[in-house]
Parts: C-alpha cells; sequence; structure tokens
C-alpha cells in the first residue's frame, strides 16, 4: 500500500542528497581519454615544418617490425612504429614523428593521425620523463585511486596530463591494466632513456604514502622494485602468505588423462 | 521524402491491420443476428455500422517496385539466390548486401553512412533490420544476403531499433535545423520525422566541435556531423585526396584534417551532396535560399567537354546553385567543383544591351536595329575572303550552325570554333572523339595519357578512370609535362619524342601496351594547337594499331576534348578554309570567342563580339552584341564522347540580350541574306541536314572505326614538350572568369597544388 | 438653456465677444452647425469628465452616467479631418475598454529608446504618405532587384 509512495519520496530524497552532496566525480562528458585535442595547433615545438626521423637504431628496429607483416601490407606497422616513435621523442608524438611514420609504411598521414588520436597511449602533447599512469577502472577506484592521484598531483604540484616544471613528470589517467587482484596500481613509463632503455613498469597495491616515496626515488634515479608494493605480499598471492592451497592440488576427479 | 511517405503508408496499413485484427468482437457484438441490447459507443464511426467487419479483408499489397529504379542484372543465372523480403520472394545475384535486396524488393531501408557508390562502412546502425533466425537486428547494408533468407524491414523490432539508433544519433545532433542549410534536404531530418521516436530521453550536455576550414567551397558546422564517415570515403576513394580522417574516439570523435589544411579536390563540392546532415553545406550558397524555394531545371554543363547533367536551381531571375544529376554514363553523381560553383559567374560581368563603339574608342549603348546594321553594314563592306567567324568555348550547335550559314551566305567559309586548332580533322568522328566513352572505360586495364592531364581538363572523366583504377588495378601512363594526378602513374615522357619512342617500338613501355588487353589512348585535345599535330596524331595511330587498340569490339583511341562546344563544332563542319585567314581579317565575327589570340587582327578590322560576358575579346570588339548564356537558353551541346544533350532555360535572359542563333537570324534579315530558320525546330532541322547525330539526344551514335589507320607518320615532329591546356582549372572560360567564388578558389586552392 | 445663455453672456462680458468667438472657432463649434458628428460630441461633452488631453490635443471624456460601453468617447482634436487613427496607442487602450489607465498613465510605460512617435494613417491623402513597397517604383529608397551586374564599359587601357 505505501510502497509507490515511499519509493516516490526514496526517490526524491536520493535526488536532493545528490544536489547537495559535494560534487567528487568529475563530469563524465569533460574527461579526456586522450591527452590532447582531436586536432592539431601548431606550436613552436610541434608543427610539421621540425625535421624528424627515426635514429639509425630504430631504423634497424623498424626493419624487423615491418618483417613481420606481408609486403603489401606495410600499414599494419603503424601502431608498433608510433610506438617506437613515441620512445624516441620520448613520450609523444609529434606531427612530423607521425609524418616520419606515414613514410614508412607508405600511407597518407591523416590515416596515421586517425591511429594516434584513437589510441589514448599514444601521447600527443609533451609528457614527462616518467609518465605516471594511474588505474582509473572500478576496481582500483574502489580501492582508492582517486587519492593516489589526488596525492601525485599534489605532490608533484601539476594537474592531469601536465608536465611538472623540471620536464620530469606527468601524471595521467588510464584504463584497466589488468592489475585488479593488486589494485590499485600505477603505472610508470620511462621515456628518460630513450627507446633503448624504455620501460613500463606497474607499480601495484599502492598506498598515498608509497607513490610519494616512489616518485622521489625516480627524481633520484633509482629505480624502486617493480610489481606489489605491499611487502606483506608476494606478487598477487594474499597478505601474510597463503591460506589455501597448501598441498598439491588434486586433479580433477573424473578425469583419468592417463586413461584416454 | 520517398521514405516519408512510405513510413506513413507503413504506419496506415499497419493501423488498419489492428481494426481488422479486433474485428471479430465488432462482429459478435454489431451484427445484426446478435441481439443488441445496447449500443456500442465508438467515435469511429465506420464501426458502428453493422456490416463494418462484413468488408472483405485488404488485398495484399501488390509486390512493389523497386526503389529508385534499382535494376538487377543477373549475368550467370545459377549466381542467383532467392531472398525474401517482408515475405515477398526477390530474385538478386550472390554478394549483394541486405540493404541491397530490399531495394529491389521495394523496400527502401533508411541509412546514412552507406552509399552505394562508396565503400561501406556500417557504422550508422541506421539500417537495422531484422532477419529470421538472426538473433540481433542486422546492419544491412553490410550483411550479404544468403539464400533463402527471410528479411523483414517492418516488424516491431526493425522499428525500435530504428528508433534507439535514431535517438542515439540525435543524442548529439544539435536542434538548429531552423539555421541549417540542409534544412528541408537533410536525410536526418527526414528519417527521424520517419523512424525516430516523437520524443527524447536525453537530458545531458551535447558536445560541440570545432568547425574545420576546408576552403572556399565547403562549409563545416562539424557539431552536426553524426560520423557517417561518407566524406572520409568519398575524398580517399573518388576525389583521391587523402585529407580527411576520422580522429578521436568515443563521443570525442570528429572527422578533421588533423593539421590544418583545406581539401584541394577538384570534386570536393560533392562531400556536400553526400553529407547526410547540414556538417557540410556550400559555402557560396550559405544562408542563400531554402531548398523549397527553388525551381530546378535539369540541363547540361558546359565549362567542360564532358557535358555533366546538372540541376539548376533558380530563384525568379536568379540561379542559386548547381547540383549534379544522375547520369551513369557520363557524371554518375558527382560534378566538378567549376561546374558547382561557377554560377555566380552568370551573375557578373553581363553584357545586357548592344554597344557600339565610338570614334572616341567609348562604348555606347544602343538599340538593336541600329547594331545590326551597323554590323550588316560593315559585313558588306567587306571583300567575302576577309569576313571570319569564330566561335567560342560556350557555343550550342544551333548558334554555330547559324553563324556557319551566314557567313557562307556572305561568301565567306572561313568559320571555326577556337580550340581546335588549324586544319582539325573533323572527317572521320573517331578522330575527334572518346570512343571508348566515359562508362567504357571501366573494362580498360591500360591508360596511355598522350599530353592530356584529365584532372583538370575533365575531372569527370578522371574520376572515372580513377574508379577504374581501383577496380581494376589498372595501370595508367602519362606522357606530357609533369603534373598532379591523384591515382598511381607512370610518367614516359614530356614531349613527343617519347611518343616516338613508342611508335617506334623502342620504348619499355611497348611491352605493356602489347600485354594489355583493353588498352585505351587518350590524346588531349591541346595537341591540336601544336603546329606538328598531324605528325603526333599519325604516332598516336601508329601505336594504337601496334598495340591493338582500335579492334571492331574495342575502340580504345580517344581524343579529350577541352570544352563543350568543340565536338559539334567539328559535326557540324566548322574548319577554316584558310590558315592564316585572322591575319587577313577586316570582318571578324566572334561568337563568345575570348581565348583567341586576338593581337595578330588588323587594326582596321571590324570586330563584332557576340557573347554574354565581359571577358577578353570586348576590348577588341567594334560592336557587342549581347546573348544568352546556357542557363538561359535551349541549345543543343555535344560532349567528348559524341552524346548530344540539350540545355533548358532555368532563368530569363539578362538585360536586353537576345539567344546567339536568333541574333544572327535577324542580322541575315537586316544584311540581306535571309536564313531560312524562325524557331528552334527549323534550325534543328537544318542541323539534321548537315550532322543528324546532334538530334539525338543523350545517345551516342558510335563513331565508324577508321579501318585505314594511317600506320606511317612523315613530317618534322618539334621536340617541344607538351604545354599543360588548362592552366587554371578554376578559370577556363568566360563564365568562371567572371566568377568571384573561383577567383578565390584559384587564389586560394591552385596554389597548394 | 437658460444657463447656457446666461453662462454665454457672463463669457462675453468678462472676455470681449472677439475673444469669444475666437474661442469658440478652435473649439470647432463653428464646424458643429455643419458636422453632426462633431455636434453630437459636443453636446455629449456637457456633464462628462474629461479625463486626460494627449499630446495631439485629441480630449478624451468619461461619463459614467451614459450607458456602459458608451461612456468613454474622444473629441479629436482635428475638427475637420478625424479619423480613428489620430489616438495615439497609450489611449486606444483605455478609449475601447481594454484597460482603465488612462493614457497618461501609459505613457510612462512607453519605451524611450526605441519608440517611434504615433503617426496617424495618412491613406488616401496623397503619394508621399502612402507606403510602397521596398521595390516600388515611388519608394525613395527602392530596392535594386537586379539580379545580375552588366559589364561596364571601361576605355582600353
Amino acid at each position: 500500500m505505501f510502497s509507490p509512495a515511499v519509493g516516490r519520496l526514496s526517490r526524491r530524497l536520493l535526488e536532493i542528497r545528490q544536489l547537495f552532496a559535494p560534487s567528487q566525480v568529475k563530469s563524465l562528458s569533460s574527461r579526456s581519454f586522450s591527452t590532447a585535442l582531436n586536432y592539431h595547433i601548431d606550436s613552436p615545438d610541434n608543427n610539421p615544418d621540425i625535421p624528424w626521423d627515426f635514429t639509425d637504431a630504430n631504423k634497424e628496429r623498424i626493419k624487423e617490425i615491418l618483417s613481420h607483416y606481408p609486403s603489401n601490407y606495410k600499414q599494419s606497422a603503424v601502431i608498433p612504429l608510433l610506438d617506437l616513435a613515441q620512445q624516441q621523442q620520448g613520450g609523444w608524438l609529434t606531427v612530423s614523428a607521425m609524418n616520419a611514420v606515414a613514410k614508412v609504411v607508405e600511407v597518407a598521414p591523416i590515416r596515421v593521425y586517425e591511429v594516434a588520436t584513437f589510441y589514448s597511449m599514444f601521447n600527443r602533447t609533451k609528457v614527462g620523463k616518467y609518465h605516471l599512469l594511474v588505474c582509473g577502472t572500478t576496481p582500483c577506484m574502489i580501492r582508492g585511486s582517486r587519492e593516489i592521484e589526488d596525492a601525485l598531483l599534489k605532490h608533484l604540484g601539476v594537474k592531469r596530463n601536465e608536465v611538472t616544471k623540471d620536464g620530469i613528470f606527468s601524471v595521467g589517467e588510464m584504463e584497466c591494466m589488468g592489475c585488479c587482484v593488486n589494485a590499485p596500481m600505477i603505472t610508470v613509463a620511462d621515456y628518460s632513456k630513450g627507446s633503448e632503455g624504455y620501460t613500463y613498469n606497474y607499480y601495484e597495491d599502492v598506498t598515498p604514502k608509497r607513490v610519494i616515496e616512489i616518485v622521489e626515488m625516480l627524481r633520484k634515479g633509482e629505480a624502486p622494485s617493480v610489481g606489489t608494493q605491499n611487502p606483506q605480499r608476494i606478487k598477487s598471492g594474499p597478505e601474510g602468505g597463503n591460506t589455501t592451497l597448501h598441498g598439491e592440488p588434486k586433479p580433477p576427479p573424473c578425469r583419468d588423462l592417463d586413461a584416454c | 521524402m520517398g521514405l516519408g511517405i512510405r513510413a506513413l503508408r507503413a504506419t496506415r496499413s499497419s493501423a488498419l491491420g489492428r481494426i481488422y485484427s479486433t474485428s471479430p468482437i465488432y462482429h459478435r457484438i454489431l451484427s445484426p443476428s446478435s441481439p443488441s441490447f445496447f449500443r456500442w459507443i465508438v467515435t469511429t464511426p465506420e464501426l458502428q455500422k453493422p456490416d463494418a467487419a462484413a468488408e472483405p479483408a485488404p488485398q495484399p499489397p501488390p509486390p512493389p517496385t523497386p526503389v529508385g529504379g534499382a535494376r538487377v542484372q543477373i549475368t550467370k543465372p545459377e549466381d542467383a539466390i532467392e531472398v525474401f523480403v517482408d515475405g515477398f520472394p526477390v530474385k538478386i545475384p550472390k554478394g549483394m548486401t541486405v540493404l541491397q535486396a530490399c531495394e529491389v524488393a521495394g523496400v527502401d531501408i533508411p541509412r546514412f553512412c552507406y552509399h552505394s557508390r562508396l565503400s561501406i562502412a556500417g557504422n550508422c546502425r541506421m539500417c537495422l533490420v531484422e532477419v529470421e533466425k538472426s538473433p540481433k537486428p542486422v546492419a544491412s547494408c553490410a550483411m550479404p544476403a544468403l539464400p533463402g533468407m527471410k528479411i523483414k524491414t517492418d516488424t516491431p523490432l526493425a522499428k525500435k531499433a530504428r528508433e534507439g539508433v535514431m535517438e542515439f544519433l540525435l543524442m548529439n545532433h544539435p536542434l538548429d535545423c531552423p539555421i541549417c542549410d540542409q534544412g528541408g534536404e537533410c536525410d536526418l531530418q527526414d528519417q527521424s520525422m520517419a523512424f525516430g521516436s516523437d520524443r527524447g530521453r536525453f537530458t545531458e550536455m551535447k558536445r560541440s566541435v570545432v568547425d574545420k576550414n576546408l576552403g572556399p567551397l565547403v562549409k563545416t558546422v562539424m557539431t552536426r556531423c553524426i560520423q557517417c564517415t561518407r566524406c572520409v570515403r568519398f575524398a580517399s576513394e573518388i576525389a583521391g585526396v587523402q585529407d580527411l580522417g576520422m580522429l578521436g574516439r568515443g563521443s570525442g570523435e570528429e572527422i578533421g584534417t588533423y593539421v590544418e589544411r583545406l581539401m584541394t579536390s577538384e570534386l570536393s563540392g560533392n562531400v556536400i551532396d553526400i553529407c547526410p546532415v547540414g556538417a557540410l553545406t556550400s559555402k557560396p550558397f550559405a544562408f542563400k535560399a531554402r531548398n523549397w524555394e527553388l525551381k530546378g531545371t535539369e540541363t547540361i554543363d558546359v565549362t567542360d567537354a564532358v557535358g555533366s547533367n546538372i540541376r539548376i536551381d533558380s530563384r525568379g531571375p536568379e540561379v542559386m546553385r548547381v547540383l549534379p544529376c544522375l547520369n551513369e554514363d557520363i557524371n554518375e553523381e558527382w560534378i566538378s567543383d567549376k561546374t558547382r560553383f561557377c554560377y555566380d559567374g552568370l551573375k557578373r560581368q553581363r553584357l545586357s544591351d548592344p554597344m557600339i563603339r565610338g570614334s572616341d574608342g567609348q562604348f555606347r549603348a544602343v538599340t538593336w536595329r541600329d547594331a545590326l546594321a551597323v554590323v550588316a553594314e560593315a559585313a558588306h563592306n567587306t571583300k567575302p575572303e576577309e569576313i571570319v567567324g569564330i566561335v567560342g568555348q560556350l557555343s550550342d550547335a544551333e548558334s554555330m550552325m547559324a553563324l556557319k550559314d551566314f557567313l557562307n551566305r556572305m561568301g565567306s567559309n572561313n568559320v571555326w570554333a577556337e580550340g581546335n586548332g588549324v586544319n582539325p580533322q573533323a572527317d572521320l568522328r573517331s578522330n575527334f572523339l572518346l570512343n571508348t566513352t566515359i562508362s567504357g572505360f571501366g573494362k580498360a586495364d591500360l591508360f596511355l595519357l598522350v599530353g592530356s592531364q584529365p584532372r583538370v581538363e575533365a575531372p569527370m572523366v578522371n574520376a572515372r578512370i580513377r574508379k577504374t583504377i581501383r577496380a581494376t588495378q589498372a595501370k595508367v601512363a602519362y606522357i606530357g609535362p609533369a603534373t598532379d594526378f591523384n591515382y598511381d602513374h607512370q610518367h614516359l615522357g614530356t614531349g613527343a619524342q617519347t611518343l616516338i619512342e613508342i611508335a617506334e617500338g623502342r620504348h619499355p613501355f611497348c611491352s605493356s601496351l602489347l600485354s594489355a588487353k583493353n588498352p585505351v589512348v587518350i590524346l588531349g585535345a591541346g595537341v591540336f594547337e601544336r603546329m606538328d599535330k598531324d605528325t603526333i596524331i599519325s604516332a598516336v595511330e601508329t601505336i594504337a594499331k601496334y598495340g591493338k587498340v582500335m579492334r571492331p569490339e574495342w575502340k580504345g583511341l580517344n581524343v579529350l576534348l577541352l570544352n563543350a562546344a568543340q565536338a559539334a563544332s567539328l559535326d557540324l563542319g566548322l574548319v577554316p578554309e584558310a590558315n592564316s585567314s585572322i591575319e587577313t581579317a577586316k570582318f571578324l565575327y566572334l561568337m563568345g570567342a575570348d581565348d583567341v589570340n586576338l593581337d595578330k587582327v588588323p587594326g582596321d578590322a571590324f570586330v563584332v563580339y557576340q557573347g554574354h560576358h565581359g571577358d577578353k575579346s570586348v576590348y577588341r570588339a567594334n560592336i557587342i552584341l549581347p546573348a544568352s548564356a546556357f542557363s538561359e537558353k535551349e541549345g543543343i551541346y555535344e560532349n567528348t564522347e559524341g552524346c548530344a544533350q540539350s540545355t533548358s532555360p532555368a532563368v530569363p535572359t539578362v538585360g536586353d540580350a537576345r539567344d546567339d542563333w536568333k541574333i544572327i537570324r535577324a542580322l541575315s534579315e537586316v544584311a540581306g541574306v535571309y536564313l531560312p530558320y524562325d524557331n528552334l525546330e527549323a534550325i534543328r532541322c537544318r542541323i539534321r541536314v548537315v550532322a543528324p547525330n546532334l538530334l539525338q539526344m543523350d545517345e551516342k551514335e558510335a563513331p565508324t572505326v577508321s579501318a585505314a589507320l594511317k600506320p606511317e607518320f612523315t613530317g618534322k615532329i618539334s621536340k617541344s614538350a607538351f604545354g599543360t591546356t588548362v592552366e587554371n582549372f578554376y578559370m577556363t572560360d568566360a563564365i568562371t572568369r567572371a566568377s568571384k567564388i573561383m577567383a578565390q578558389c584559384s587564389a586560394t586552392l591552385s596554389k597548394r597544388k | 438653456m437658460a444657463s447656457l445663455i446666461k453662462s454665454a453672456f457672463q463669457a462675453i462680458k468678462e472676455k470681449g465677444i472677439r475673444n469669444v468667438v475666437n474661442e469658440l472657432k478652435e473649439g470647432g463649434y463653428g464646424k458643429c452647425l455643419l458636422d453632426g458628428n462633431l455636434l453630437q460630441t459636443k453636446i455629449h461633452n456637457i456633464g462628462a469628465t474629461l479625463v486626460g488631453v494627449d499630446q495631439f490635443g485629441n480630449k478624451y471624456y468619461e461619463n459614467m452616467q451614459c450607458q456602459y460601453g458608451r461612456h468613454r468617447w474622444v473629441e479629436y482634436a482635428k475638427k475637420d479631418r478625424y479619423n480613428a487613427s489620430q489616438v495615439p496607442p497609450e489611449w486606444h487602450g483605455w478609449l475601447h475598454h481594454i484597460t482603465d489607465h488612462t493614457g497618461d498613465e501609459l505613457l510612462m510605460l512607453k519605451p524611450k529608446r526605441y519608440s517611434l512617435e504615433h503617426r496617424e494613417n495618412f491613406s488616401g491623402e496623397g503619394d508621399e504618405f502612402i507606403y510602397h513597397s521596398k521595390g516600388h517604383t515611388l519608394n525613395p529608397g527602392q530596392r535594386d532587384w537586379t539580379r545580375y551586374q552588366p559589364w561596364q564599359p571601361t576605355p582600353k587601357s
């Protein structure tokens, strides 16, 4: 008897609460998936007139990459090549780098731009030497990725997708990297050593305190241990050692493989 | 529009069906046999009638006719499959999509991204239909029809799917139809009326997208874009300029060029037509008129020799815009930018009154009577061999006939059309026509372009060559100055020297020519102006003979003419008697001829300029007779493949101007050499005597293949390279030179080329 | 009647015969004899309250003793050529019982910046008063409907 009225009332209360609640969630529509606009504006450090070419070492790697694909489908190599160009460039793709890729795979530049704008891990604006990517997908978010991002941004004194003044760090957001079992996690893309020493490391089980330690270690040039940052855990195992699966797992009861 | 009507019909029939399906209840209650204690109150009076239900059940509608003249050609009977569209069996060839099958069955499927001349993208999802035993609605444009498929297009599932898709499409589409130039001819508008929901549930903010600058012709309002990617596919497939792309992803997706660049295609205007919404609209036409205010006149374009079929949309006395008309054999459904946007040239620099140059060198307006009397007197005071007539690029067959007849009666036979050069080969039609025909290019597998740049000379021919290359991997070889092609080509050389090498079999290209099954040789009409043109032509003929280009079943030797009057003038035999007659001319009759070099005309020559624009030659003229432009008269034009077509008047003539042939007819009477035709039929009868093929409208009379191709070539050949015939694509004739839009185009677009 | 004559004599005595005749002339009493409408209005005015006078001099009367609906009327300032379009919009509402606010009150609501002065309808008063559409030859600002630009002969340079 009461249920429709109660339902209506509770819905209304929820609406009012949502109205007055401090908006923590940033507007979804304004969230940018990528680091830049979908069109290019010429700037002194990014315009088509800047000469750009792959290094000789990378040219060897291009040959190797292209050998994976049939010679009449060179354009399949556009993503590995863009990645290579991004590593060489120091974490981001200028228009001239994309043009160089287009020349290698023999397509019109716009086809490369299409790919580069589609994938959010191709940065089309400048990033720091260490590009810190905070996972923002649900499991990490539940485990506090927002606090981690806030801590990072506060510590570095930048906004998201901004580079610190010294050009060492930038913070971005990304989608699930498959480390949900060790949530929350950040990824550090290390562009400081060019495409030869390029690493892309996961730091899992981070806390707001730990990320700042990681950042400071990176700043000093140290290499923090990758993987889980919880000393109690081994890889993705439970904290304090296994609680189950102690013995040898038993084979499935109704399958005798030898009998087959 | 058609979709709207269909949708109405569909809803009406389903509503009827509902009434009939519930009718047994009424039947029981209302039939006279049943004891009716009460009167059934219904608002529809026909149901109150007791025999309402006794009416016969509605006949199933007759099998519908295919949409838009969709034709099915089943070449191999074993390839035919049968599908059922809404219960009707349809026979279609294998490989057709579900959407095409529905079109054959007469069901128009709503679509945005699908375009029959572009590749299939399948990203708008508007064409969802239900297919039996399919778990989900199927995007019909991308789904190949399979034998026995049962397609249902008006089920609740299909309708709901369309409604849902439409709601998503309208989500980010601004509600600015009142200020949108596409309003009234917008696919999204029509289809949302026909298939959309009557309300939306979207309450969030709509996105907005930065407008792109695509040049002086295409206006962009990218917020309206629904990401159908038709323009991207058109640019890369038909126009051959890889400029546009789909950037970004998800809701941030947008069409753009990424880096700032203009669309430098000569076909860029067609993206206006294929854009289903108002994202890409015409910049010169912006906010000028609504499409329902316009009167459409289907006519012929004269800015090049292709004779594209166009529709001139006019409002009152003003040409508002030009749109393409479908003609599968000539321009398909595209037209070049020059055709589409030169219309503002029809309104500028027009000659509106007859004018005489006084003794002080100034023009003053006079009456027709005075003007004609002066011309007639001057003509009579000249020796017949010193009378010369030159016909311009834009003249129709009637006026050329009249001028030739008039000057013949005055005793002169020096009448020719500009661009044909000296001693044009007018005897054999196959020597100056595009014998393969434009649609015949589809079967070719090798093109040899000799001194011809089809991209600027005839963009529609170029589009067809490009289409062939995309479809069949045909090869293109080119002899001429380095130029811009929008397809891969092999540049053999720049001048006649290379041609000789091929003709003598010394060139490596000969092997590919010999191995080609259907080779096409296209000779540009620019070589007509060269002194050694006979040698070049015989060299080309030698190549043709050697490469088996001219066979009874394959006529591969072509001449690509440059302007609209050329083919008809050669058909009518406008061939000069003496080569250098212009230097001795004392009476020069220029009929719209603006591209002849008048420097050699003697200073005391009397020059009559009859034309519609104050262009180059007017300044030399002694008397100006204003004529009507192609949009204002009915006239026969023969295109470069020998297909005669007729223009129709869309707007009235300006000022005191008259049709060209009427002026000459009146002049003949004043001059005392009466021409015996008083109306269009009579002059066409006269044309029938000279060139009967000009009266066979829209038909191509196949030219006889000359069996005696001249195999040897003698005579000197100049080593100079072939010239560029069209320097500026956007300004080739009097109309385009007067056009402001074309001036803008050549300022912004040509310099980038 | 007697009081009317008495007051007339009174007026003549006070102002002199000439002034009184002038006043009567200006008041349009002379025209009354030829114009029945005006005469009736004049007679009507007796005992009515003058509610207001507008900028053109039209006088607005009200008499609540009259039949309802006929209790407001105007005496036009122009005695020879009067018509309803001479009533300015602010008085129109009062006169036609649309509102009880008099024109003087409504005048305060009149926008200052963009409002135009009221003009009566001059139809039939001559060509200069007639509205001509923008393409009409008699419109001094006649629009050019020529849709083409003719070639202008210039001396050959």
